[in-house]
């Protein structure tokens, strides 16, 4: 009988850990693979990826009602839309600042380092804050947010190639991590992580968003994306070796097959399900591409998601 | 392995007598290194070099059909691990299983519930590929009646299923023209039911969950038999050993030329699921990691369209330009009154577009132009990005109908085009924008009032 | 450590320094000033001096010459004291030529072709008998015999203008007569009549009409001497800067018509001016060879080039027969051959069959890259084994436009900028030596490789307007303009404009996107035949742009491949070379066809493999480093030097 020899793969190089939290607070490593997404055969998954829950500083205008009704009354108030993710099993929680958005409110900094002390004292899981991505919008906030969050180790977004300079400075005076969101690309991901560590920042203190591209909305540039970039990691190249966040949930819930209710051919089957499928597959697809974050925003995905992690994991 | 083009060429008679077709031999070699051209195309190729690259060009991942002609699923053939180093040819079949042991009225219904499955998707039509037909009653006449039954409704291709030989045999009687897959040979069973796919010309699942050591022995028995169109089971149900066992199955025919285990593989995520959800969930990860024939045991649409939605995603092929699908995209909350641009459907200039859009805090409509994913520059060099087709595109997208006033802002760098879209879109006002987009959050703030 | 005395002269000056002091810091302690435009880096070659006696260490640098270094010149920012010193510090003057001689020894090489001299127009003196009663053969068939008996050409050819005048030629010169005839097809063509036996050189023309520039060159048919030779602007500019502008406003009413007549009214003109320049009728010019991209071909023969933009690209002709001189316009004889090389594609036209035959590259035994970046970048690569060929659309940029202080290569533009690695001052290099009005293709990729290598912008091309301002206490040459950031290379008052001249990032991207053009071209080319960039043996460079390209920073910014220099040579003008050979040879003419079909075109856009490339090419030098080895090493080096300034 022929024997199989297991096929491994020489890799060189790996991803970098990066660390939120801690302080008191509870704290979440990332990172670390040394080869690809979930082959245990190959080598051992130091850090399992995390689930995010996405929680907005106001209420949402243009969400789904499926979300709507299994959110409720929490969607008004983010401390408490916080701690009803960390029962619905978050391992981190997304703080969006969406009202600071010139045309959803235009509030201020003052605003923005209420909602996130709100939030960090509501709940003790590790932070990721989102600015509303207008760049003075966001220079002016995520300062402030940096300032008050100052020792817990939160993560703060988004720099983009033209914008990275203000957060990323504050991320390293104040000892938080900075997200880094290039469009869908493999080299414009590695040029924004080839400034940010030339403005000073270590690998370690840097997350990536490709950008995601949703389930019939690009997945696929996404999906091949965030391949390359774990395969050139594993080859070595520390530049793309960020672990990677992926915003499954506002990407998916935007879609026609996951926003709109009626006027829909009955073929696409029941509404409900066909949503909660669409950020399930998105995220199930992104997970085995490399992601190590996935911001998630239905509960019964977060707890399918989990589910499968632990299983993919083993 | 795949030889480069300059390999090839080395093997051509270099004449460049054009009798291909193609200007140059080595042009007619990047083409035969393509695939999209067969290397036999070329009339003065000695035998040696024909031998050496047939041999060379062998697929590490057999194609197996199954199916009646005209309706037959084409799996396998696979060249590269990632879809991003050349593209994944052919989308596993999505299956649905169907027990014999159900009474008729619901196989009946179960079938039409499948074969009435059909959704466009951007001028695709989505649907299910056949049916895995399961002998879970044990008897041979119920087996081959519930087979006649399924394809009395349709013609879609299917998978018999059962350990027994005899029943397998029975069933086969009734269908082997339409060249069913059968499922599977075993360690217990795989004489008899090689000589069954032997006699009937039919492909043959070998299943064996012991190992892939295991798996590959049992696949060279069967093959002694003269089977060559065959169909692995390594027997992994659940995530963690899909998707470790499918990739060792790929990497072992794809980078060590492992022919034993080189054909594709057929998986069942219902096997072991709990939830409906769960299947879906394995079922997606399968559909890019691997499988060749997915077997469903749950069938619904809102399960169906996505998946299928993400078996077109996953089997586009990567080396088109990235697009973005044309139409009239909302930056922000635009109002009737806020400004509108224009721009190509490449999709990192409309990235780019979008991205300083959004981060000048303008909100705006854009209008996304199909250019078959070039940029502004080169599309307009090749006469794609006109004032006679962003005028159609104005129409096709009911432009109009979204604001309330006649300005229109185009990229600076094909401000030429100015006067003849005002020719083309009477009254309107054509304003020429900046030719780099990170100006434009500027320009706005200068150039647009209400 | 013991101390070593050091003594610059003619000044006499010393000091007394320990063992591996820099020259540069010796100088400074024995109060002897060396200019170091670059801040001492190593990266100008400026600071040199000339060790006269004793020993001092010195690393190789790109900026000697093995000749140079054997004369005993070192860097004074690099070399180290090694033992007592006498240096001698040059003037101005001698350090400038031995910076030029250095320039010159990497940069003027050309390739002579070795063709077997074979023009196709041949002149003949014919004796003939007059005619008599007896004897009373016509004109044409006393004109054919002779032929026929003194130089065995049988079949002849006579257009009706020379037949008018052929009774009256031949009786006014006595029956001795010079013929010019056309041996380009099978039988011989007659196109000119001369009394008598005529002397002077048989003249031809080859001709490179460019986007931008048209060149002609006078050439002596019999000894390959180029008598003269002229250059001037295509009129067709005004008409739009690029190919593709042309192509379309072509599309429009008559305008294919003025397109044609104004590239031959530009052609005419430097006829002119060269005939007064040699003092020569130009009608004695019997032949001409164009050399032109296939856009420029199609109007100079005034074919429409509307097809050539769209998919598939396909243009009217490739290889054009030969046409009369007076069917185009063209103020040569009128019944003289005009032959426009052939075109491989859409994109890749007669001058760059022309530049492959120039360069040799055909016949060559090592893998080649051959660049002619012009408005257009077309490269060819392979070796004599097989070639393969592609355009990129590289855009005006490096010709000086869509770049705000940009001008062409002529007196008053910056052609050479440094940018002093502490002070983050200028000092420029300016095309005749008067103040600057703007600057040129090389001066812009020179500005940029400097700026980037000292961390005035970084790798994606913005300027980092605090570490310049933290520099630059006094007045920052960094600053916002109404393109976003700005450098100032030179003050208003130092300039010939009255106003600054700056390099917006507008700019700059305009640069970055033009050069990521070109390494995309040459990546994407290489990687579709399996091949590394870094095996090319050697780069051969031609277009006008190619003499003042400087390879450095070429690197520096990833236009070029990061190869050891002496892989690089830069050739010229190969447009015209090729026409020339041509022009002299009939085999050079066979092979120029064979050329071009043997070139393989590949359409860059087909695919997103170019896009893939072009997007990591559009970051400094580019997103993988590792690709470019010795900017690495350069920018880690300087790294330390920026955190300890």
């Amino acid at each position: 009988m022929p024997g199989v020899e297991t096929p491994l793969e020489k890799w060189t190089g790996k991803v970098h850990e990066v660390t939120l939290g801690g302080n008191g607070r509870k704290s979440i490593t990332v990172g670390g693979e040394s080869t690809l997404p979930f082959l245990s055969f190959e080598a051992p998954i130091p850090h399992p990826p995390v689930v995010a829950i996405e929680v907005l500083d106001m209420e949402p205008q243009d969400w789904s009602p499926h979300l709507v009704s299994v959110w409720g009354d929490a969607l008004k108030d983010p401390a408490v839309w916080a701690k009803k993710a960390v029962e619905c099993g978050a391992d981190l929680i997304v703080l969006r600042l969406r009202s600071a958005h010139p045309e959803a409110g235009d509030t201020g900094v003052d605003h923005a380092k209420k909602a996130v002390e709100a939030v960090l004292a509501a709940v003790d899981l590790p932070l990721i804050v989102l600015g509303p991505e207008v760049e003075e919008k966001d220079n002016e906030v995520l300062v402030g947010v940096s300032d008050v969050a100052r020792g817990q180790k939160i993560a703060l977004g988004n720099c983009s190639e033209k914008n990275h300079r203000t957060i990323a400075a504050v991320c390293l005076s104040d000892g938080h991590v900075a997200i880094g969101k290039s469009p869908i690309e493999i080299n414009l991901a590695k040029q924004l992580n080839i400034l940010l560590s030339d403005v000073g920042l270590a690998p370690e203190s840097i997350l990536m968003d490709p950008t995601t591209g949703a389930l019939g909305y690009g997945l696929e540039y996404s999906y091949s994306v965030m391949e390359r970039l774990r395969i050139a990691a594993l080859m070595g190249d520390k530049m793309t070796a960020m672990p990677m966040l992926c915003t499954v949930g506002e990407e998916s819930w935007r879609q026609k097959e996951s926003r709109a209710t009626e006027g829909l051919p009955p073929l696409w089957g029941d509404h409900q399900e066909r949503a909660i499928l669409w950020e399930e597959i998105t995220a199930v697809s992104l997970l085995n591409s490399g992601a190590d974050i996935v911001v998630l925003r239905h509960p019964r995905v977060v707890e399918r998601i989990k589910a499968t992690i632990a299983s993919l994991v083993g | 392995m795949a030889l480069s083009g300059i390999e090839i060429y080395k093997f051509l008679p270099k004449t460049n007598c054009k009798k291909c077709g193609f200007p140059t031999c080595l042009a007619f070699a990047m083409k035969v290194a393509q695939k999209t051209v067969d290397i036999i195309t070329c009339p003065d190729l000695s035998d040696e070099s024909r031998q050496a690259l047939e041999s060379a060009g062998r697929p590490p991942i057999k194609l197996v059909s199954i199916g009646a002609d005209g309706k037959k699923l084409e799996i396998g053939n696979e060249v590269v691990m990632f879809r991003h180093e050349k593209t994944f040819y052919h989308p596993p079949g999505i299956m649905r299983r169907i027990k014999d042991s159900s009474p008729a009225e619901t196989v009946a219904q179960q079938v039409a519930e499948v074969t009435e499955f059909k959704v466009d998707r951007v001028g695709i039509e989505l649907s299910l590929n056949g049916f895995a037909i399961e002998n879970d009653s044990g008897d041979g006449a119920a087996f081959a009646k519930c087979v006649e039954a399924v394809m009395a409704k349709t013609d879609l291709p299917l998978v018999l299923m059962s350990s027994k030989p005899e029943a397998m045999a029975a069933a086969l009687e009734k269908s082997a023209a339409s060249r069913p897959l059968i499922y599977a040979a075993t360690g217990d069973n795989w004489e008899p039911m090689a000589e069954l796919a032997s006699k009937h010309g039919c492909p043959l699942a070998v299943a064996e969950p012991k190992g892939l050591s295991e798996l590959a022995a049992l696949v060279e028995e069967v093959n002694k038999k003269g089977v060559e169109d065959i169909v692995l089971d390594p027997g992994a149900r659940d995530l963690g050993s899909s998707l470790n066992t499918l990739t060792q199955l790929r990497r072992l025919a794809i980078k060590k030329n492992f022919q034993p285990l080189g054909y594709p593989i057929i998986t069942f995520p219902g096997t072991n699921a709990a939830s409906v959800d769960e299947e879906a969930v394995l079922a997606s990860q399968q559909v890019a990691k691997y499988a060749g024939i997915i077997v469903l045991d749950n069938f619904s649409p809102a399960l169906a369209y996505p998946l299928l939605t993400l078996r077109l995603n996953i089997y586009t092929d990567p080396q088109k330009p990235i697009q973005v699908q044309p139409g009239v995209y909302p930056i922000g909350a635009p109002k009737e009154s806020s400004p509108l641009c224009v721009t190509t459907n490449f999709s990192l200039t409309y990235f780019s577009v979008a991205g300083e859009l959004e981060g000048s805090g303008h909100a705006a409509w854009l209008l996304v132009c199909d250019t078959e994913g070039l940029s502004v520059l080169t599309a307009w060099a090749a006469g794609k990005f006109d004032a006679e087709k962003i005028a159609k595109n104005f129409k096709e997208f009911d432009v109009a109908s979204k604001i309330n006033h006649q300005r229109v802002i185009i990229p600076g760098r094909v401000a030429v085009l100015k006067g003849e879209i005002e020719e083309e879109l009477a009254g309107w006002d054509v304003m020429v924008g900046p030719p780099d987009a990170m100006d434009i959050g500027g320009y706005l703030k200068n150039n647009w009032s209400n | 450590m013991s101390n070593f005395q050091v003594t610059f002269e003619p000044s006499g000056k010393s000091a007394s320094v320990p063992g591996g002091t820099l020259i540069l810091d010796a100088a400074a302690r024995a109060g002897v000033l060396i200019d170091t435009p670059c801040g001492g880096q190593g990266r100008c070659g400026r600071c040199l001096v000339r060790v006269k006696d004793g020993e001092a260490s010195h690393r190789d640098n790109p900026h000697l010459t093995p000749r140079q270094v054997e004369e005993g010149w070192v860097l004074s920012c690099t070399a180290r004291v090694a033992g007592d010193l006498r240096l001698d510090v040059p003037r101005k003057r001698e350090r400038e030529r031995v910076v030029a001689e250095t320039a010159a020894s990497r940069t003027a090489q050309s390739i002579e072709g070795d063709w077997p001299r074979s023009p196709i127009i041949r002149r003949v003196f014919l004796k003939l008998t007059p005619p008599t009663l007896d004897d009373n053969a016509n004109d044409l068939e006393r004109l054919k015999a002779a032929l026929a008996a003194e130089h065995q050409i049988d079949r002849l050819a006579v257009d009706l203008p020379v037949m008018r005048r052929l009774a009256r030629d031949l009786r006014e010169a006595d029956w001795q007569v010079t013929l010019t005839l056309d041996m380009g097809e099978e039988e011989a063509r007659l196109i000119d009549i001369h009394p008598g036996r005529k002397r002077g050189a048989l003249l031809g023309a080859a001709v490179d009409i460019g986007t931008t520039n048209v060149v002609i060159q006078l050439v002596d048919l019999g000894s390959g001497k180029v008598l003269g030779q002229a250059a001037a602007r295509n009129r067709q500019v005004s008409r739009g800067e690029d190919v593709i502008s042309r192509i379309v406003y072509s599309e429009r009413g008559n305008h294919l018509e003025e397109l044609r007549k104004l590239v031959v009214e530009t052609i005419n003109e430097l006829l002119s001016e060269l005939g007064r320049k040699v003092d020569t009728d130009m009608a004695q010019v019997q032949e001409m060879v164009v050399a032109g991209n296939t856009t420029m071909t199609h109007l100079f023969l005034g074919l429409s080039p509307r097809h050539l933009r769209a998919e598939p690209y396909v243009p009217t002709a490739a290889f054009f027969p030969r046409y009369r001189a007076g069917e185009l316009g063209v103020a040569i004889n009128p019944l003289a051959p005009v032959y426009c090389l052939p075109a491989v594609a859409a994109y890749v036209g007669g001058d760059i069959t022309a530049g492959v035959l120039a360069s040799c590259l055909f016949k060559s035994d090592k893998l080649t890259l051959f660049l002619d970046v012009g408005t257009n970048g077309e490269i060819v690569l392979g070796s004599s084994d097989w070639m393969t060929t592609c355009a990129c659309s590289a855009g005006p940029a490096f010709e000086g436009a869509g770049v705000r202080g940009g001008m062409r290569a002529m007196e008053g533009a910056i052609e050479e900028v440094k940018v002093n690695s502490k002070t983050l001052e200028t000092t420029l290099s300016v095309i005749g030596g008067v103040p600057a009005q703007g600057i040129c293709g090389s001066g812009m990729i020179s500005a940029l490789a400097e700026m980037f290598i000292t961390g005035v912008v970084d790798r994606s091309g913005r300027i980092d307007m605090e570490f310049v301002k933290g520099r630059m206490k006094k007045r920052s040459r960094a600053r916002r303009g109404d393109h976003g950031g700005e450098y100032v290379l030179a003050w208003a008052r130092d300039t010939g404009l009255g106003e600054d001249i700056v390099l917006t990032e507008v700019d700059i991207n305009n640069l970055v996107r033009t050069k990521a053009a070109i390494y995309a071209g040459e990546a994407v080319m290489a990687r579709s035949l399996g091949i590394s960039l870094s095996d090319v043996q050697e780069v051969l460079i031609g277009g006008a742009f190619g003499q003042h390209l400087n390879v450095e920073e070429a690197i520096q910014i990833g236009l070029l491949p990061d190869l050891p220099w002496e892989r690089f040579k830069f050739l010229g003008n190969t447009s015209v070379r090729g026409a020339y050979n041509v022009l002299l040879s009939r085999f050079a003419r066979a092979q120029v066809e064979e050329i071009a079909s043997s070139l393989t075109y590949m359409e860059l856009i087909a695919d997103n493999t170019f896009m893939d490339e072009l997007t990591g090419a559009l970051f400094l030098p580019h997103t993988d480093i590792r690709n470019f080895p010795s900017v690495k090493a350069l920018l880690e080096e300087n790294q330390g030097e920026r955190a300890s300034p």
